[in-house]
């Protein structure tokens, strides 16, 4: 967020004064559209009795573990397939059979295999982040310039060290756009998956606050839902930036 | 060229390999087999329930909700994503708005969505265009800004009238970015309709999926994960020859450029 944007911010706190009158004034059906004001007491109530934390903690850890098991299984797979034309054409029928399956249907045969703990929610998270992982690695290996490939062969490189210092370098910067592209498809998936089969967890929190009419509850968690996938963007640029520096030196040197 | 592309041997092999195991696997495991049919009982199923007609009204009421839902989506991104991108005044005044909502996961709204429109076609249709119209409006934004003023210039100086710079210089040159958005709308389309059937609708493929998961019907679940597959393709692959002959212009275009 901008917040040099000083017309912008004037815009948002100017529609949400708005909404507050109007939901004072019962202009606004105050039971469905409740004041900010109420929202954000309850907001704050809900973090100081740490019931709001305790939920994200939950949904971050199954997010973690499913995002984490993707890119550990998938970038390798990602650069075998690039490196080898035969092993991808190996898989090619495979993926492009997988890919098209929109990934909340398969949250019931994660059910029906795993049940309804947390290793559900991890395959489902772990399935939907494959795709643009192992895509945008791929794409990334077949792009290193042969050149590279070449001078680390007459110079003699392993090829355990070529693929770690010369191909996982050379792909980096789109292995980030994966990782980057699941990052909120992660965040998506978990609520979902909470969602349809869970006790607990932030999508769980709100769907129920939903049934049990606790309806500035309700949208306590989607502020918290929302802070949360702005915070998560944030450290990834962080982290992209700090892993990253030396690329955007090299480019610069280039230039 | 590329008509005569051979036919991947090794990856079909593959496929019928893995297809073969889960069939061999799923029979050599009978106390499996409540999860994990074999796969020739899915096909059965399959064809039963397209027979019966179950499967075929469910299919047909997910597809209206979706071409529904993307259509008022792709309506509402393109024009607004042009007033955004056109006008940089209006741009700052909405900016801080799109970044506060945008990182909220979109199915977050789907119990808003129950409560003020019910468990109704609407609400479905609703939640779709919400999660939707995002890729789209972005892009689009984003198609506009990149066009070169020379043109839009050479526009007004030849005295085009803003309708005609707005169909005939604007939107062509920003088709690129705003097909982009189309398609990647598209599968977030297909995924919150499924999604939103499960959490709260009574009919549709996405429902019909997990009601058949919990009534321990796992062939028929299959069948359906098989019919949403083959949707997701099928849209994807018109979308792609739809998207050949309409910027077909534009290849042509560049070609020339390049030679």
């Amino acid at each position: 967020m901008r917040w040099s944007n000083l017309r912008g911010v004037l815009f948002l706190i100017a529609l949400i004064a708005i909404w507050e009158i109007a939901s004072r004034s019962d202009l606004l059906n105050p039971l469905i559209m409740p004041a900010p004001a109420r929202i954000l007491g309850v907001f704050s109530d809900l973090i100081s009795s740490g019931q709001i934390p305790w939920q994200i903690l939950v949904s971050m850890k199954r997010a973690a573990a499913g995002y984490l098991l993707a890119a550990a299984v998938f970038i390798p797979l990602g650069i075998v397939m690039g490196l080898s034309r035969r092993i991808y054409c190996l898989f090619e029928v495979t993926v492009e059979m997988l890919r098209p399956v929109p990934p909340p249907v398969v949250i019931p045969v994660a059910i029906l295999f795993f049940g309804l703990e947390d290793k559900m929610k991890i395959f489902v998270i772990f399935f939907s982040c494959a795709w643009p992982i192992l895509l945008n690695t791929l794409d990334g290996v077949r792009s290193v310039d042969w050149v590279l490939l070449n001078t680390a062969r007459t110079f003699g490189l392993s090829r355990a060290k070529t693929i770690l210092q010369v191909v996982l370098p050379a792909a980096s910067p789109q292995i980030m756009t994966g990782l980057r592209v699941s990052l909120p498809i992660t965040l998506i998936l978990v609520v979902i998956s909470e969602m349809v089969g869970s006790t607990d967890g932030i999508g769980y929190f709100i769907l129920d606050s939903q049934r049990r009419f606790r309806v500035a509850q309700m949208y306590a968690g989607m502020l918290s839902l929302a802070i949360l996938g702005y915070t998560l963007n944030q450290v990834f640029n962080l982290l992209h930036r700090v892993l990253m520096s030396w690329h955007w030196g090299m480019m610069k040197r280039m230039e | 060229m590329n008509a005569l592309k051979k036919i991947n041997w090794s990856g079909w092999l593959f496929f019928g390999l893995l297809l073969l195991a889960w069939e061999l696997g799923a029979r050599g495991a009978p106390k499996l087999q409540l999860y994990f049919p074999p796969l020739s009982r899915v096909l059965v199923a399959l064809v039963a329930s397209v027979q019966t007609g179950a499967l075929v009204s469910q299919f047909m009421i997910t597809v209206g909700r979706f071409l529904e839902g993307y259509f008022l989506s792709a309506a509402i991104g393109v024009a607004l994503g042009i007033i955004l991108g056109y006008f940089r005044s209006v741009h700052q005044l909405f900016e801080t708005f799109i970044e506060f909502l945008r990182p909220m996961p979109s199915v977050a709204i789907i119990p808003v969505a129950i409560l003020m429109l019910g468990i109704s076609d609407s609400m479905i249709v609703a939640v779709t265009v919400y999660a939707t119209v995002w890729p789209i409006l972005i892009n689009t934004i984003d198609g506009v800004r990149h066009i070169e003023q020379v043109l839009i210039q050479t526009g007004r100086t030849f005295g085009l009238s803003r309708r005609r710079i707005l169909w005939q210089v604007i939107l062509p040159a920003a088709s690129p970015y705003i097909v982009t958005g189309l398609r990647i709308g598209l599968s977030i389309a297909l995924i919150l309709v499924t999604t939103a059937e499960m959490v709260a609708g009574g009919k549709g493929l996405g429902f019909f999926i997990l009601d058949e998961e919990r009534s321990m019907n796992s062939g028929n679940m299959y069948a359906g994960i098989i019919v949403v597959a083959a949707l997701g393709y099928a849209l994807n692959r018109l979308f792609l020859a739809l998207e050949a002959k309409a910027l077909k212009w534009r290849h042509g275009m560049m070609a020339r450029q390049a030679a």
